[in-house]
């Protein structure tokens, strides 16, 4: 007969659905009576809600989804309001940052005004999130790491859409709201600052970026495959170590000579997962403001490998004074 | 209801799949092993190009001797030179390869010949200065291969492959949706998302190309590199036509590890520069000086009149008609006639 | 000895797949076991050819220190040592060597009556690596089409390789990749952050339940995966990410000679909605 691996549910156990752990005084009531989604429960909690809406929250969606409708109908006026045209070019349509001419200055609407707009809505609508995440935890009596990890994000995110930009002196410089249009300004600001991949930094994030997923998948493996012990249970696991912490520890001290700890792995992931935007958001700080060509600054640093050249060496016809 | 749902996903998953290529697949290296510097081919699609890009067959030559065509026959401003024999022979190709559907008549006034009441008959004959041009000065692009009528016209009266100045939405003067000159998907750019408009700023006018500094650091004051990065887009736009329009890959030029590099580039990228700079050339001194000549209809819809881009030649192949040498049956197009 | 206070109890003999008795030891904290024995083979000969290539080569910085692998002109053929070859019997090396160590989580895992869920999510990475160092090549009738050993010179390879297609961030399935690669980080930030924020509560707290960290994610999102499914998810979302990345880079080429902008014109070109 087939064993189980622990990947789906097979029995799913219905019982009182659960409102919640009792918020302090001062706290709104939840909203919305929990309900069960079976499919849901074949791989995680079936239950869905009740959600906690409070000021902070709601003020939060009210910003975010201004933002999202200006980006919206910005998109959809800029194919002329056709709907199905709004639906055929989605992933190439933009609400675009002002082109380089208007510099750090406010633009017409018309022309980077909106992005400007969106800009500001958004960061307020993300800023009250935090709040919202950190008085969460803190409200349930939980430590701040989950904030705190979202203000990794952040980070990046106001690199990317506002120190940055100030630092050049451009609100061009920013990304624009769009699917490929911001796949476009990553290859564009590598293009520009002579090869990302030679930026330090940018490879030291996309260590932390596979090392996250390495992580993850090796954590989740690991808790999984000493499911029947419950190792799942990882809050009871860390105050009282268990069989299945002990298999875990050992499985990897003798795959490669060193283990975590039932807590300490949850500190490798959050630092891992956290430096990658952190370090990224370096980066890129650093990108245009202190350091024109990475590539060049790499072979500054005597890091750049040689590679035999054609033959002749191809010379730049513009300093030749060639004249067609 | 769930019998419409598979049967919608399995018509999508076949029309996504439908674009998709097979092995065995064709490869070009063109850099040190292990860079991954290659120019990528499917054979069969490559096959059917070749097909579509055949130079047709030179009409016989004709012979030298005998009067001169600007004695024999009237209103002869270029090519003049030529025997009678030779300028028919010429003339017999131009509408080979240019109207062969409309024949003389395309150009002419079939009662007398001189006149030169229709535009095409004009424009014809600066195309002529343009093609000798094209051979006599930019063999830095062209070398000894060179071009006629035929690399832009393949027998079609306008090329297929020119570009006007892309028009303006419905609602361009409203306070929503502005474009920016680009995100929306356009062939131009190449289904990208890039500006949709590389052309006027680099074929026809001389904006700088290129983005990249030479120093390490940033320089301050006067030596700082103004370059923005969406100015790097628009150069990535135009590298995308060029691209395109030759069906390589970037790596046919470039070691993209380092772009400005030329050390580190092939000696292609040469070729293309002066590529770059008899285009401008001839959109400047050749096509827009011939605007007025050309009836509304045949202008773009801001009104300008069709220019050339790297596809009006090459049309998606490496050299125009996969080299084949076409002008050197034709000497009398190999040089502008002296003053 | 390296024994932590617990483990004594669980060095047992058994749950070894080749070999028995023979190799069924540790050797510090490191259980050795018949695919130690050929992991450390497959390494040290490895390494030692890395090593030798790097002293033929013209440099020892670490970082420029590059093997390449063959002209695309060897075909699939062996190639000469300097030529290439060197290259080969190191990828060789790694193959061996990824195996032999998944095996030898098989039989660790075999040992600690655990479920094999590591060494399998461990195949998907050596999927990838093979993906790129031997399917991908043996598709496209080169060897010389994979990527080269070197810290920089790999990133090299990844740069040309990916304007072979102009603008491969327009490869859809590297699309899904990337985004669950992004998805993977968002995911471990928050399920490390929040085992952390209920067992480190902060001052004057007590360690919190299952139930807080629950009702902490349904306060936020209305819904919370739970103790259980967040690890399904991770490893989920982990191998998918993976599972992608392979896909996006064995159909470039292969299965997809052109710019990757332009596989989107089956999208833009469907009859109900072309201009």
């Amino acid at each position: 007969m087939a064993e189980y691996q622990n990947l789906f549910t097979s029995v799913q156990p219905v019982g009182p659905l659960h409102h919640g752990v009792d918020l302090p005084r001062g706290d709104d009531k939840r909203t919305g009576e929990p309900f069960l989604v079976h499919l849901f429960g074949r791989i995680g909690n079936a239950q869905i809600g009740p959600v906690y809406l409070g000021s902070l929250g709601v003020a939060s969606l009210i910003f975010g989804i201004a933002a999202f409708n200006i980006i919206g109908f910005n998109m959809l006026a800029s194919v002329d309001w056709n709907p199905i045209q709004l639906l055929r070019q989605l992933f190439w349509l933009a609400l675009e940052p002002p082109p380089p001419s208007y510099g750090l200055s406010i633009p017409p609407l018309a022309q980077g005004g909106w992005w400007l707009v969106v800009g500001f809505l958004l960061t307020i609508s993300i800023m009250l999130w935090w709040v919202r995440t950190y008085r969460r935890a803190r409200q349930l009596g939980l430590g701040t790491h989950v904030a705190w990890a979202f203000a990794a994000a952040i980070w990046l995110y106001l690199v990317c859409g506002f120190f940055r930009p100030i630092m050049m002196g451009s609100w061009s410089e920013a990304v624009p709201f769009g699917i490929f249009p911001h796949l476009d300004w990553v290859s564009a600001i590598s293009l520009r600052y002579g090869n990302l991949f030679y930026n330090p930094f940018h490879a030291l994030s996309i260590v932390f970026l596979y090392g996250s997923v390495l992580l993850f998948a090796m954590h989740g493996a690991t808790i999984l495959a000493v499911g029947r012990y419950g190792g799942e249970r990882e809050i009871e696991q860390i105050v009282d170590r268990g069989t299945a912490s002990e298999r875990a520890a050992l499985f990897w001290r003798w795959t490669m000579g060193f283990n975590a700890t039932m807590e300490s792995i949850h500190r490798w992931a959050w630092w891992f997962a956290v430096l990658c935007p952190l370090v990224g958001g370096v980066g890129i700080l650093l990108t245009g403001t202190v350091v024109d060509n990475w590539y060049l600054w790499s072979v500054k640093h005597h890091v750049v490998p040689a590679y035999p050249l054609g033959s002749p060496i191809v010379v730049d016809p513009a300093i030749l004074g060639v004249k067609p | 209801m769930k019998m419409i749902f598979k049967t919608a996903l399995c018509l999508m998953a076949a029309v996504m799949l439908a674009g998709c290529e097979r092995p065995p697949i064709e490869t070009v290296q063109t850099g040190f092993r292990g860079t991954g510097m290659e120019q990528i081919y499917n054979p069969r699609t490559l096959a059917k190009q070749a097909s579509l890009n055949a130079a047709p067959a030179a009409a016989d030559a004709a012979d030298a001797d005998g009067p001169k065509a600007k004695d024999v026959y009237k209103n002869v401003q270029v090519l003049g030179d030529l025997s009678v024999g030779q300028f028919n022979r010429h003339m017999a190709s131009i509408t080979q390869w240019v109207a062969p559907e409309a024949g003389c008549a395309y150009c002419h006034n079939v009662q007398n010949f001189a006149d030169d009441d229709k535009y095409t008959k004009v424009v014809a004959r600066r195309m002529i200065e343009m093609t000798q041009k094209v051979n006599q000065d930019y063999k830095a692009h062209v070398a000894e291969t060179g071009v006629t009528c035929y690399t832009c016209h393949r027998g079609n009266n306008i090329p297929t492959q020119v570009w006007t100045a892309p028009k303006d939405r419905l609602y361009a003067n409203s306070l929503l949706g502005d474009l920016a000159g680009q995100n929306i998907a356009t062939k131009a750019a190449g289904l990208t998302s890039l500006p949709f408009d590389p052309f006027t700023p680099y074929l026809k006018d001389a904006q700088p190309i290129r983005v990249n500094s030479d120093t390490a650091m940033t320089g301050a004051g006067a030596h700082a590199n103004r370059a923005s990065t969406k100015q790097a887009e628009h150069t990535y736009s135009l590298m995308v036509h060029m691209s395109e329009s030759l069906g390589v890959n970037c790596t046919y030029c470039h070691n993209t590890r380092n772009f400005a590099s030329w050390e580190e580039s092939r000696p292609q990228r040469v070729t293309a520069w002066h590529g770059i700079r008899m285009a401008r050339d001839l959109n400047n001194d050749y096509m827009t000086p011939l605007t007025d000549k050309f009836p509304a209809n045949r202008l773009g819809p801001k009104g300008d009149v069709a220019k050339v881009n790297c596809s009006t030649c090459h049309q998606g192949a490496y050299k125009p008609l996969y080299g084949a040498q076409m002008a050197k049956d034709f000497p009398e197009l190999q040089a502008l006639a002296k003053p | 000895m390296s024994m932590l206070s617990f483990e004594r109890k669980y060095r047992v003999r058994g749950g070894t797949i080749f070999g028995g008795d023979l190799f069924d030891f540790w050797v510090g904290p490191f259980y050795v076991g018949f695919f130690g024995i050929t992991t450390l083979f497959f390494v040290l000969t490895g390494t030692t050819m890395i090593l030798w290539g790097a002293a033929m080569g013209p440099t020892w910085n670490v970082w420029q220190i590059n093997i390449a692998p063959p002209d695309i002109s060897y075909g699939l053929r062996f190639a000469p040592m300097m030529e290439g070859g060197l290259w080969q019997l190191i990828t060789v090396c790694a193959i061996g060597s990824f195996v032999s160590w998944a095996l030898r989580e098989v039989e660790i895992c075999r040992k600690l009556g655990m479920g094999l869920h590591v060494p399998v999510a461990f195949s998907m990475a050596i999927l990838a690596y093979v993906s790129l160092q031997v399917i991908r090549p043996v598709l496209m009738g080169a060897w010389g089409h994979a990527f080269p050993y070197g810290i920089y010179s790999h990133l090299d390879w990844v740069s040309n390789t990916a304007y072979q297609y102009l603008h491969f961030h327009y490869n859809p399935w590297h699309m899904i990749a990337a985004s669950l690669f992004f998805a993977t980080t968002l995911a471990l930030s928050m399920h490390g952050g929040l085992v952390l924020s209920a067992t480190n509560p902060g001052k004057g707290e007590v360690v919190k339940t299952p139930e807080h960290e629950d009702t902490f994610f349904r306060d936020l999102i209305g819904y919370s995966v739970g103790t259980l499914g967040i690890h399904r998810l991770g490893l989920f979302l982990a191998l998918a990410a993976v599972w992608f990345g392979i896909v996006c880079i064995v159909v470039s080429g292969p299965f997809w000679t052109g710019a990757w902008p332009e596989w989107w014109g089956w999208w833009l070109n469907m009859p109900i909605w072309r201009t």
